[in-house]
């Protein structure tokens, strides 16, 4: 089947949960322990480049067959894993208590998982998947295929190794180096639809690219990480790169789908009126106040300031009636000043931060604001003098009458 | 109408003559009145123009001088001897009531005013 546009995504369905105020300092938002199952445990040499890289970072990985009878993700209502990676596209149905809804659960509770298929994937995969808002190709001899972007260090002359630089711009998933070198892929296609705000594209073909059954034969494994080492050339450009970008590409994403950047966490907010150190449970009209919040990120091993200056602060109430960005002195607290306005009410501090790639901050602190009490006012109102004026020539007249009443001839 | 005309002029002089007729004392309360009345117009004027803002001294001041007003009308009605209904009331009895009454309202007015 030919379309017009193939989307390439890595599938990495990370559900990044929303980050909860007040996680215990030191230890990070997610623990270490993966399961790993493939189809065959052979897998777990040809792949070895990059397991040895999660465990260098001191992920746990446990290595399973999908098919093991023994397999479960619980045990007595708690979850044995923190992570999952599914390296077996065509079993058609996982061991032991494990199915398409314990693995959806298991996201759902707001765990990880990476999730990879060929067109050999079976329905149980591509059934995951579709859940996640993936869909593959349903046509299961069909293969991506780009005539304009392939490699040219490749023989075969089906284009069916292609080379894909579509990448998101975002340093947080992929790192702040920059990767130059373009991504070999050889494998099914798959879309996402694009108006659902959860899933991210990471990485595209190029638009020449479609699906369609090649005549040769099929490549059988997952071979997106199978070309870490091999050098490749776009056919069509001149620069050649001794390195594909896939070992990068592949470890700077799984970097960023087991938290080790761009989880944030929102800490110890705070509100006090200009002067005062105190919280006061209310605000008058008019106060002048000040809010703080600490943001850190977890860099890996710990909690590190998040310095950003796009993190606004809202005075809330049916509407923003202040917007105001919060300011940083990179020691993790965002604070800003303002006056409260001249409206009363009960309004809420509300910070909301979503940025792709970074979990989104979403805190609410409700707070009364009342008006001005009756001896807040200044004690004689200037517009009001012409009142007193009267009030007091009434008298006057009144004494005056009075003796020219009694007193008249 | 120049006969329209004259006939207002004819009117007001007449107004005017029977007017002279009244006595003194009546007169003095006739002025206090109008004093009084002026006053509150000058007040709403200005609220029209500035705005309400301390709404209770706009108050206060119109309500004293429309109570000053309405206290010496009936000041008026109870010493005019042409008044069949009060002939027997004496008339400092009702001068009486009405410094008494002014004082109760100045009171009232001086605390609402804020």
């Amino acid at each position: 089947m030919a379309a017009p546009r193939v989307l390439l995504l890595l599938a990495a369905a990370a559900l990044l949960a929303v980050s909860s105020v007040g996680d215990a300092s030191g230890e990070g938002p997610r623990g270490r322990k993966l399961l790993v199952l493939v189809d065959d445990l052979a897998v777990r040499s040809s792949h070895s480049a990059f397991f040895g890289s999660l465990q260098a970072r001191g992920l746990d990985l446990e290595f399973r067959l999908a098919d093991d009878p023994k397999l479960s993700l619980h045990r007595y209502g708690q979850y044995l894993y923190d992570g999952l990676v599914l390296f077996a596209p065509s079993t058609p149905r996982f061991g032991g208590s494990v199915d398409q809804n314990a693995v959806l659960e298991f996201i759902d509770a707001g765990h990880d998982m990476i999730l990879a298929a060929d067109h050999s994937a079976s329905d149980l995969i591509r059934g995951i998947a579709t859940e996640c808002g993936v869909d593959f190709d349903e046509d299961p001899e069909a293969m991506v295929i780009d005539h304009i972007n392939y490699a040219s260090s490749e023989v075969e002359g089906d284009h069916t190794l292609i080379a894909g630089d579509d990448l998101i711009q975002s340093d947080v998933i992929l790192g702040s180096k920059k990767i130059e070198a373009p991504v070999l892929f050889r494998g099914i296609g798959h879309a996402a639809n694009p108006s659902n705000s959860l899933v991210l594209k990471v990485l595209s073909a190029s638009p020449s690219a479609y699906s369609a059954n090649p005549e040769a034969k099929l490549a059988s494994v997952p071979s997106l990480t199978g070309f870490l080492k091999s050098g490749v050339q776009k056919a069509g450009s001149k620069m050649s790169h001794d390195k594909a970008g896939n070992e990068q590409f592949v470890t700077e994403t799984s970097k960023w789908v087991f938290h080790e950047r761009g989880h944030l966490k929102a800490v110890n907010v705070k509100h006090h009126k200009v002067g005062e150190t105190n919280e006061p449970s209310m605000y008058r009209i008019n106060d002048d106040l000040e809010y703080s919040v600490e943001i850190y990120e977890w860099s890996g091993t710990s909690w590190k300031p998040y310095v950003a200056d796009d993190v606004q602060i809202q005075f809330f109430m049916m509407s923003p009636y202040v917007l105001k960005n919060m300011s940083t002195d990179k020691t993790a607290v965002y604070s800003a000043s303002f006056k409260v306005p001249d409206v009363y009410g009960v309004f809420q501090f509300k910070v909301e931060y979503q940025r792709l790639g970074y979990t989104g901050l979403s805190l609410a602190k409700q707070i009364p604001v009342r008006p001005y009490r009756h001896d807040e006012y200044e004690r004689f109102i200037t517009s009001a003098f012409p009142y007193y004026a009267a009030s007091f020539s009434t008298m006057g007249a009144f004494f005056i009458f009075s003796v020219a009443y009694l007193y008249h001839k | 109408m120049p006969k329209d005309a004259g006939d207002a002029k004819l009117l007001f002089q007449s107004l005017n003559k029977a007017y002279a007729a009244t006595p003194t004392n009546l007169k003095i309360i006739d002025l206090y009145v109008v004093f009084a009345m002026a006053t509150a117009l000058v007040q709403v004027a200005y609220m029209g123009v500035v705005g309400s803002f301390p709404f209770n001294s706009f108050l206060s001041s119109v309500l004293s001088c429309i109570g000053s007003a309405v206290l010496a009308v009936c000041l008026r009605i109870q010493v005019n001897k042409d008044n069949k209904e009060f002939k027997d009331l004496p008339p400092e009895r009702a001068f009486a009531d009405f410094v008494l009454c002014n004082l109760v309202l100045h009171l009232v007015i001086m605390n609402f005013l804020g």
